[in-house]
């Protein structure tokens, strides 16, 4: 998987007196945001290889659509599990601090609960309505690893990870699955294939029991309107559609000019935006730290 | 830089939690008897009035897979590593070992040193109760806590007269003391000794003779009021959970990519372990062993008030958190761990109320310092209010 | 060439088909496909380069017998299998075909492991499986390879180039894939993660191995017995030798294929 594309149309980079980028450096794939002003500029996202190697590959599929280099950039934050191995980021910001920013910049004051589904982990963030994260809880081991798990499961059912999600949408009635963990579910899924069970319905089954695993936690944690996604799941219509199901709460929809798996990369280029016009100012332009 | 004076002891203490063994051989040597015991709940004073040293069993972080045919998988790692320990007879020099019933997944693993790793013949089960909120568990307790004593007196051939138990007593209650002194250092802004370091020298005293411990707690403690703060000041952090020997979680904590300060430790390997005393110059010793040990700070998997579901253990934890001041909790427990959980679905309400915000670690034989540093940093820029302001 | 009764073995994996021709007793030729999204292509494709390697066409071909996870799958035409047998009587027959010394297997495949023990005639005497939370091994090794920019065969070597002893906690393949994921992260060595990853592999097949008594030779089949790694450590985790099929991941189909000369269902 590799897309990278510009969103504005190329003003005069030299001009931006901040030029900003946050880099998400996930366990499956990394992002990188650029900013111009605060205003979005480019974006990129890339297969995870090494966190290294990835942080490069980002930011530079990132840069190949405009004529701005990464010496260019003012300033850098790292988020991610691989925030620490970004050589040119200056700063590191958790991706729950990233998360809240992002989801407030996409979506408005109004977001209060973000989940962030990634390929890892999953996180249940609160916040302000200014982006500013107030608790949050972390997925437990059992739960880890679910958005990869969709991969491994999309080659399991020899369909594409990115038809599952609607295909699993077909089909009205489908089988029990265990919610408690991937293995099992697949483990299941594979027992049920063997026995004939339409392949439609054992790939609904195993979205509903993924959705019902991420329901746990985000129940554990309590989910409060304004509700959103972001991270790669948020791409599976499947998932989100059972989540609102499960958890009665009405999702925002994502934005048709954001990607919600780009929503923690946006956050660290937030505050790398923030971080930057107070280096330049000599002031505080951010609260905290 | 001038080596504080302070810092040779606890590297002292250091060196002793990195060669348990070394150190309960050399013990050994000098003729001491040693048993080996996997949880706080066995009254320490009954076998050191009988001239044996306690010693806890401690985990080996070494990851393995065997003892899966041995106890349950989803047991916890804590249980795996102590009885892969005995299963590789690295504990073979004991002359004993001994456990009070408490939960079923550290109950599993003595079963297997008992049935599989030659301890069947130095071993001994306390029964204690469960519910020790009630009348009866203390009447009970003490009758087991005589049957021990029976036990103890048959396998050293001697009598353990009033006068040893007394003596006992009043050794391990110094301890305590002295180590509830050294976590008072942390209350202060700049204590001259660290919440990791102060981890570290609770975590020796569990293997260690209490005399030769108290000796060297006595000498670190002078040093420590007259040496100056060590550490700035910065996010405080409490933590509090189960059983953790992992001292590498607690400099985590410490080395973080923002400034924090670990305030204090409530589990049973750190706070839990002293934070009590046993009631001195009484008739009945055993009764007072038994009234101690009753009234410490509970175990989630013995906490439960009939009737009410009271956890008592809270009231403990709102009074450190009164005392120390924490910024943040940070819940520690095993995975697989079933009463710690149930503690923190209920705690985490009481935090909500008093402004404080926590995280959880889930803790197994290997730190997945990444995801742990995340989370912990997460919770730092939540106390610091952490956000892009255009 | 008397090439006696040909027949093939088709193995229709989780992760790989494998396809075997036999003739008199004798490997013709073989091939390994991945098996992808459609199972039924991916097995004609195995088999008839398989053919090409023998330089056999279908027609010579007296039967076609399939194993593996998805055997009853790819029973459908063009693919003209006469028969299926389960994957533990394939594998026995074939670890002994290729070791008639040989009286249990260790096989290590991408999602399932499993070991087989057997008599001197091939008659299963015992199984063991991986339980539930242990599935997906192989697929785990052939992540985390991609994960670190390696084949799967560099990632063997370079597991034997650690100089630094790094651990994973023993549970699932997901969990593990977390840690290693995190070892990463902290800018751990390659060498030294890629053998962390193949030691949680390896204490993993070794536990299974405890609930089931092996019996002399021992040999380890399977996608994974290719990695020198994993073999090298084997041994010390179940204390007893262990020695490699040669052509390991064909074990299943060498199998199947001779259950159609013997006659099989």
């Amino acid at each position: 998987m590799s897309e990278h594309a510009s969103i504005s149309e190329q003003p005069d980079w030299a001009r931006a007196r901040a030029i900003a980028a946050g880099v998400d450096i996930g366990a499956v794939s990394s992002k990188a945001v650029i900013l111009l002003d605060g205003q979005p500029y480019a974006f990129s996202q890339v297969a995870t290889r090494t966190p290294k190697e990835s942080a490069f590959n980002a930011i530079n599929a990132a840069l190949a659509e405009t004529r701005l280099k990464l010496e260019n950039i003012h300033y850098v934050v790292g988020t991610g599990r691989g925030r620490t191995q970004v050589p040119f980021a200056r700063k590191t910001i958790s991706e729950v601090a990233c998360a809240a920013a992002g989801a407030v910049h996409i979506w408005g004051p109004s977001v209060h609960t973000v989940l962030d589904a990634g390929g890892q982990s999953c996180k249940v963030i609160h916040c302000t309505e200014k982006g500013r994260a107030t608790s949050f809880l972390w997925n437990d081991k059992c739960a880890a690893g679910i958005g990869r798990s969709m991969e491994a499961f999309a080659r399991l059912v020899k369909k594409e990870v990115t038809e599952i999600g609607n295909i699993a949408l077909q089909s009205d009635k489908f089988p029990k699955l265990s919610d408690f963990c991937a293995v099992y579910a697949q483990s299941e899924a594979l027992d049920l294939i063997r026995s004939k069970v339409p392949l439609e319905q054992v790939i609904a089954g195993y979205h509903y029991a993924m959705a019902r695993r991420i329901g746990t936690l985000a129940a554990r944690a309590g989910v409060k309107k304004d509700f959103v996604i972001v991270g790669g799941l948020a791409r599976n219509p499947a998932i989100t559609g059972w989540l609102d199901s499960i958890l009665k709460v009405s999702r925002l929809a994502p934005k048709p000019e954001w990607d919600p798996a780009l929503t923690v990369a946006l956050g660290a280029a937030l505050f790398a935006a923030a971080f930057s016009t107070a280096g330049q100012r000599d002031g505080r332009n951010y609260q905290g730290g | 830089m001038v080596k504080k004076r302070s810092d040779a002891i606890i590297e002292h203490f250091r060196r002793i939690t990195e060669n348990t063994h070394e150190y309960a051989k050399s013990l050994q040597g000098k003729g001491r008897f040693l048993a080996g015991y996997m949880c706080t709940h066995v009254p320490e004073e009954i076998l050191y009035a009988a001239g044996i040293i306690p010693v806890r069993i401690l985990s080996s972080h070494v990851s393995q897979a065997m003892t899966r045919s041995y106890i349950h998988e989803t047991y916890c790692s804590f249980s795996h590593d102590c009885a892969y320990q005995g299963l590789q007879h690295n504990y073979d020099y004991l002359d004993l070992i001994v456990t009070s019933s408490s939960c079923i997944h550290m109950g599993e693993a003595f079963n297997v040193w008992v049935r599989f790793a030659g301890f069947q013949d130095k071993s001994f089960l306390i029964p204690y109760p469960h519910i020790i909120q009630t009348k009866p568990a203390g009447g009970f307790l003490v009758e087991s806590f005589g049957e021990f004593k029976q036990f103890i007196e048959k396998f050293v051939k001697k009598s353990i007269a009033d006068d040893d138990l007394e003596k006992a007593i009043k050794v391990y209650n110094h301890t305590r003391r002295l180590l509830k002194r050294l976590w008072e250092f942390l209350r202060r802004d700049n204590p001259p000794i660290t919440g990791p370091e102060v981890a570290t020298v609770t975590l020796a005293s569990q293997v260690m003779d209490k005399q030769e411990c108290n000796q060297m707690l006595e000498q670190l403690i002078r040093r420590l009021e007259a040496e100056p703060g060590k550490a700035p000041s910065g996010v405080r952090l409490m933590v509090t959970g189960g059983a953790c020997d992992d001292l590498g979680i607690f400099d985590l904590i410490e080395h973080l990519n923002y400034s924090t300060n670990l305030i204090f430790i409530d589990s049973c390997t750190a706070a839990r372990y002293f934070w009590f005393e046993v009631p001195e110059d009484r008739p009945d010793k055993l009764k007072a062993i038994a009234e101690g040990y009753i009234g410490r700070i509970p175990c989630p998997a013995k906490d439960n008030v009939p009737g009410t579901g009271e956890k008592k253990r809270f009231r403990f934890i709102q009074q450190f958190i009164e005392d120390f001041k924490p910024d943040g909790v940070v819940f520690i427990y095993q995975r697989f761990c079933s009463p710690q959980p149930m503690d923190i679905v209920a705690l985490k309400p009481v935090l909500d109320k008093l402004g404080i915000p926590s995280t959880e670690l889930e803790l197994d034989t290997t730190v997945p310092v990444i995801q742990f540093g995340t989370q912990l940093e997460a919770l730092v820029e939540i106390i610091k209010r952490v956000v892009p302001i255009e | 060439m008397n090439k006696g009764k040909i027949s093939a073995g088709l193995d229709a994996g989780h992760v790989d088909t494998k396809a075997i021709i036999i003739g008199g007793h004798e490997i013709l030729g073989y091939c390994t496909v991945p098996t992808g999204f459609d199972v039924v292509a991916a097995a004609g494709a195995a088999l008839d380069y398989a053919l090409d390697n023998a330089g056999i066409s279908r027609g010579e071909l007296a039967g076609i017998v399939a194993t593996g996870i998805f055997r009853d799958m790819i029973k459908v035409p063009p693919l003209d299998v006469c028969g299926t047998v389960p994957e533990y009587v394939a594998d026995a027959k074939g670890a002994l075909f290729l070791n008639k010394n040989s009286r249990t297997v260790i096989d290590v495949g991408g999602n399932i492991h499993k070991a087989i023990r057997y008599d001197q005639d091939g008659n299963i005497l015992d199984v063991i499986q991986n339980d539930k939370c242990a599935d997906g091994l192989g697929i785990f090794y052939t992540t985390m390879a991609k994960a670190m920019g390696l084949s799967e065969q560099e990632m063997s070597e370079s597991a034997l180039k650690s100089t630094r002893s790094l651990s994973i906690a023993i549970q699932c393949a997901l969990s593990a894939e977390s840690e290693a994921v995190d070892l990463m992260c902290q800018g751990m060595n390659i060498a030294d993660v890629a053998d962390a990853v193949l030691k949680f592999i390896v204490e993993r097949v070794a536990a299974m191995c405890t609930y089931m008594s092996l019996s002399k030779e021992i040999v380890v089949a399977g996608g994974l017995a290719k990695s020198e790694a994993l073999v090298k450590r084997l041994p010390g985790l179940i204390k007893q030798d262990v020695s490699v099929l040669g052509l390991p991941e064909y074990a299943g189909a060498i199998g199947a294929a001779i259950n159609y000369e013997n006659g099989g269902k």
